[in-house]
């Protein structure tokens, strides 16, 4: 195994690649060839289960933590009539707040949503519910409770989802083989108000900038959105769990965030 | 009648007599240098009819291109396509390949609303084969949806040709990084995938073919997720084997058309061997000279012609040479166009469009232009140097008069033994089978390039093939570098990456240098090189050429794999210095070879770039040397070698020297005739002599130049009781290219033949074409260089 991957990157750094083979920092588990193998592997699952006693909210599935919320949310009004943010009048209790947090920027198919968060208003309640996978192989069962989670009707709101969120979620269902829940269901995606509104008034238009600027709040001790992969690799690895919990109320905070925003923006006008 | 027929009106040809009365010139005139003559005549069509079941629509549009029937190789490909067998239809350059294919996928799309995915290796073919579509649709007012599908495609148009695409024509490369990466926003078109087209197949060898055999094993791969299973129609020029290299492309039976039925204009081929300079060395005028001389002398005679150069430094040279003629004038639109790779694309779309409007009167090209590239009619094609394979000879002529006129080839002889060969043996021409395309799709670093993009277009599941193959050990590998998730019998992408950004199809691995033009304090990217000739090409103070301007390299900086070059005016190119070194690490199998004895294993190479030397233009003389400082380039590949024991060399050499001289001989012959038989590019296959036993001695330090390089610089002299040389062929790529192996296998043929390649040649002590330039005084008979070559393969030969 050492000699095969030790001759691979060798002919990669003749062939002119320096960097193309990773050399391996972290330990996997499935992949050792050694004759204790299946005892460190019950030690692994053993550590991997008390990595996941360690994190908030039930298994629900076996790889698969669910975690819900009920905050209370100062909203600028309590409904949005908004013609000026070219939707229909909407009821608060089709809002779908929808935010993922995926195991890479590269997008394409390699690339998986290991939190899926949804947030739903009952003014001034919100309730959050997020999905959390703790194995792979339960990628399956998130797709399908976030679909049977969904109200009818949804209108969901995001931010940057369009281009981000949504197709990404619509290619997990497919490499699934699970049918997409989102359909045509109306869409607000509120990156783009926000960039006609203020590209050119703020330095950028990333949510945490409409936070500040728009609601007056600064987020403490946040873990950025762009660490989030590598916390979740960490914990798959390790075991090791603070990262993961952090990524959680990162996405949490964001959803509350895109409510506020939201209420906001319809009271800006 | 068939739809080459309405190009006929749309050109002014030049008329027939024009052409024969200017190979009647040269033939009187050059009658000595000639060694053959070879027409091919005019030949009429033979023709079938057009399928009954075709839809009413589609035949109106073949009727209103003036196509009432089809050639014979048509119909049958429809047949076996539409029966759905996978096809290859390997015949000459301009039969009508196209319809072979548009016919089935346009039927299909017109009543199944099935789809296609045409892959062509260049955009420009794309745009070419796009424009015939839709003119065959507009023709019949089919509406069928066809579209390019390629990095020129603006972003706002590709959901409209995800989504609506009947026909998608795209590129390998798109494939393996646009498309594959992104199956769901293709999953329309992967779930109805009836046909997958690819042309120009012959040149998918080597390593892009390689590439492309795992990109479509990928391709298998995600049509099955989507329950398709798409037929292959494959086109080809004429190959040896077109139906072992489809089926080894694909990886399923293919069925195999290869008799054309498409009528030919008169073809010409002169055989042209420059004249002998000096008798007693056996050193001819350059082809580069000879080539230079006929193409002034077409393009007065006003006849467009076409030159192919072996390199691209060659491609400079002659563009140089040719304009310094015709283009004294800067103020002037050019008459002559060099054309390569490296040139940026809008350079090279230019210069086809210049060609294709009769603006220009040669081009001077490499084989970049060999494919199907429409640049319009063309009088004359002239090939300076064999192309290293008969197919590629035909390829290139064939860019004379694909429109049924009378054309002219020319293949101008080097010095180098397999043009000797080819020229002094007309016949090899008309009796030699065409070249077999070879690829080696499970070289070990292109297969784990690609088990690593298909993890991340789809998990694999434990015990999962990948074509054939069981890929579980580089699974184990890339899981264990981190970049897969091994779980419960499944592995799964788990990097933040996109592995098939950092895969380039066209080399084992991408580590392109960019050149860097700073004259004047500007910035401008002139040319790209890739990795392997970087440190042959770009050197600190090397000349490099674009366009024949030439560039002085400044500064090369090797880790951020960029050279700064400025203008320059000097009247000298530059040409590297190198040596090799070479050591076994792992014998996979031996043979007694006659008093020696054959192996064939894995082994270190280990190339030094010693300096340059400075060649002034047209006199070729010798005006300086250069020191090089760059790292030695490492390779590990795969080789086949032969040795002699001590005692048999010490019979028969006097010292080490001797014996090294001989080896010398000997490899020079055995790389020719392993080409001849592996049918593979002279680039392709490198020899050298080293030590024979890397266990006792340190490595080798003898350098023996790799490939057609000769010989260059001092050898070290030592003792023969220390040093045992050895013959070695191998392979010039990373982990090898799967050569050694089957040459191990024909050792046997292979001395044969070269005994008989230096017996026959008709020099007296050893020349360029049989054991390579012999230097220095004439030695006492039976000493020559060519009878102790001799001594050496007759040693070598079974009893």
């Amino acid at each position: 195994m050492n000699t095969l991957h030790a001759h691979l990157v060798r002919l990669a750094n003749q062939a002119g690649r320096s960097a193309s083979l990773p050399t391996h920092s972290e330990s996997h588990p499935g992949c050792f060839e050694d004759p204790t193998r299946s005892r460190l592997r019950a030690l692994l699952a053993q550590r991997h289960h008390a990595a996941c006693e360690d994190l908030p909210g039930v298994a629900i599935a076996p790889g698969l933590q669910f975690v819900e919320t009920t905050d209370t949310v100062l909203l600028n009004g309590t409904a949005i009539a908004s013609g000026r943010l070219a939707v229909d009048p909407i009821r608060c209790s089709q809002l779908v707040f929808l935010d993922t947090e995926t195991t890479g920027l590269a997008g394409g198919t390699g690339t998986k949503a290991f939190i899926v968060g949804v947030a739903m208003l009952t003014p001034p309640q919100i309730r959050i519910r997020q999905w959390l996978l703790t194995r792979m192989a339960a990628e399956g069962a998130l797709l399908q409770s976030v679909a049977e989670a969904l109200p009818p009707n949804p209108v969901l709101v995001t931010y940057n989802g369009k281009s981000y969120d949504l197709p990404l979620l619509r290619t997990r269902y497919r490499m699934n083989r699970l049918p997409e829940p989102f359909g045509d269901a109306q869409h607000l995606d509120l990156l783009h108000p926000v960039r006609r509104r203020y590209r050119n008034v703020w330095p950028n238009c990333r949510l945490t900038t409409a936070e500040t600027r728009l609601l007056g709040t600064v987020r403490v001790g946040d873990l950025p959105g762009s660490e989030a992969p590598a916390a979740w690799r960490r914990f798959l690895a390790t075991g090791e769990s603070d990262g993961v919990r952090r990524v959680l109320l990162h996405n949490a905070q964001d959803l509350t965030s895109l409510a506020r925003v939201l209420f906001a923006l319809n009271a800006v006008g | 009648m068939p739809a080459m027929d309405r190009f006929a009106s749309a050109e002014t040809p030049s008329p027939a007599w024009a052409m024969t009365r200017w190979i009647k010139q040269i033939k009187a005139r050059y009658e000595d240098r000639i060694t053959g003559h070879l027409v091919l005549a005019a030949r009429s069509g033979e023709y079938a009819e057009i399928p009954g079941s075709l839809p009413a629509g589609l035949r109106t549009a073949l009727a209103a291109r003036g196509i009432r029937q089809l050639y014979v190789h048509q119909r049958q490909a429809w047949d076996a396509a539409t029966a759905g067998r996978h096809v290859i239809i390997a015949t000459p350059t301009a039969s009508g390949k196209t319809l072979c294919y548009n016919l089935p996928v346009m039927d299909a799309a017109l009543r199944d609303q099935a789809k296609a995915l045409y892959l062509f290796p260049t955009k420009a073919l794309a745009q070419d084969q796009l424009a015939e579509l839709l003119a065959l649709n507009q023709a019949g007012d089919l509406g069928v949806r066809a579209a390019t599908f390629d990095g020129d495609t603006p972003s706002d148009m590709r959901t409209a040709v995800r989504l609506g695409g009947d026909i998608v024509v795209s590129n390998p490369d798109m494939l393996h990084q646009g498309m594959l990466p992104h199956h769901t926003k293709w999953a329309r078109l992967f779930e109805s995938l009836r046909y997958v087209v690819i042309d120009e197949v012959h040149s998918y060898r080597g390593i892009f073919g390689s590439h492309l055999a795992n990109v479509l094993r990928r391709l298998k791969r995600i049509c099955a997720f989507y329950g398709s299973d798409p037929i292959f129609i494959l086109c080809s020029a004429t190959i040896g084997n077109p139906r072992q290299h489809a089926e080894a492309l694909i990886g399923a039976p293919v069925e195999a058309i290869t008799a054309s039925g498409a009528p030919q204009g008169e073809r010409h081929m002169l055989l042209w061997n420059p004249p002998v300079v000096n008798s007693e060395l056996g050193i001819r005028a350059s082809a580069r000279s000879q080539v230079t001389r006929l193409a002034r002398m077409a393009i007065r005679a006003r006849l467009k012609t076409l030159v192919f150069a072996p390199s691209r430094l060659m491609v400079e040279v002659l563009t140089k040479y040719l304009k310094d003629v015709f283009d004294p004038d800067p103020r002037k639109p050019a008459r002559i166009h060099a054309y390569r790779g490296g040139y940026l694309p809008l350079t090279r779309r230019a210069t086809e469009q210049a060609m294709r409007a009769g603006c220009l009167d040669g081009i001077v090209s490499t084989s970049a232009l060999e494919l199907g590239v429409d640049i319009g009619a063309l009088d004359v094609a002239l090939l300076c140097g064999y192309p290293g394979s008969i197919a590629g000879c035909w390829q290139r002529l064939g860019r004379a008069g694909r429109r049924q006129q009378p054309s002219l080839g020319i293949l101008v002889a080097s010095s180098q033994p397999l043009d000797q060969y080819v020229v002094q043996h007309p016949d090899f021409f008309t009796s030699a089978s065409p070249e077999h395309a070879r690829i080696a799709p499970d070289q070990p670093l292109i297969l784990l390039d690609h088990i690593r993009c298909a993890a991340f277009e789809l998990p694999f599941v434990a015990g999962e093939r990948f074509g054939e193959l069981d890929a579980s050990d580089y699974l184990a590998v890339l899981a264990e570098a981190g970049i897969l998730h091994a779980e419960e019998g499944r592995y799964d992408w788990i990097a933040d990456s996109y592995p098939a950004q950092a895969v380039n199809l066209r080399s084992v691995a991408d580590g392109n240098f960019v050149v860097i033009d700073r004259t004047e304090g500007k910035r401008v990217v002139l040319a790209e090189v890739d990795y392997g000739s970087a440190a042959l090409t770009l050197y600190e103070g090397a000349i490099y050429m674009v366009q024949s301007q030439p560039f002085q390299v400044e500064e090369l900086d090797w880790t951020g794999r960029k050279a700064y070059v400025t203008r320059t005016h000097a009247d000298y190119y530059t040409d590297a210095i190198d040596y090799t070194k070479l050591k076994v690490l792992a014998r996979f199998g031996g043979s007694k070879a006659g008093h020696g004895s054959c192996y064939h294993g894995e082994v270190h190479v280990v190339r030094h770039v010693a300096g340059y030397k400075k060649i002034r233009y047209y006199s070729h003389e010798n005006i300086g040397y250069g020191p090089v400082n760059l790292p030695d380039q490492d390779l590990h590949t795969t080789a086949v070698w032969w040795q002699l024991s001590r005692e048999v060399l010490l019979a028969h050499f006097a010292d080490s020297a001797a014996a090294l001289d001989a080896f010398q001989g000997a490899s020079h012959a055995m790389h020719t005739v392993a080409t001849l038989v592996m049918m593979a590019e002279a680039r392709d296959l490198v020899r050298t002599i080293a030590d024979g036993q890397a266990s006792d001695a340190p490595g080798g330090d003898v350098a023996g130049g790799p490939g057609i390089r000769d010989e260059s610089g001092s050898t070290s002299e030592p003792a023969l009781q220390t040093f045992m040389p050895s013959l070695y062929l191998y392979d010039p790529y990373p982990g090898g290219m799967g050569l050694s192996e089957p040459l191990f296998q024909r050792q046997r043929e292979l001395i044969t033949r070269a005994r008989a390649l230096v017996e026959d040649c008709t020099c007296a002590e050893g020349c360029p074409s049989c054991v390579g330039p012999v230097i220095g005084d004439p030695r006492e008979p039976g000493r020559s260089r060519k009878a102790q070559a001799l001594c050496i393969l007759g040693l070598l030969a079974a009893p």
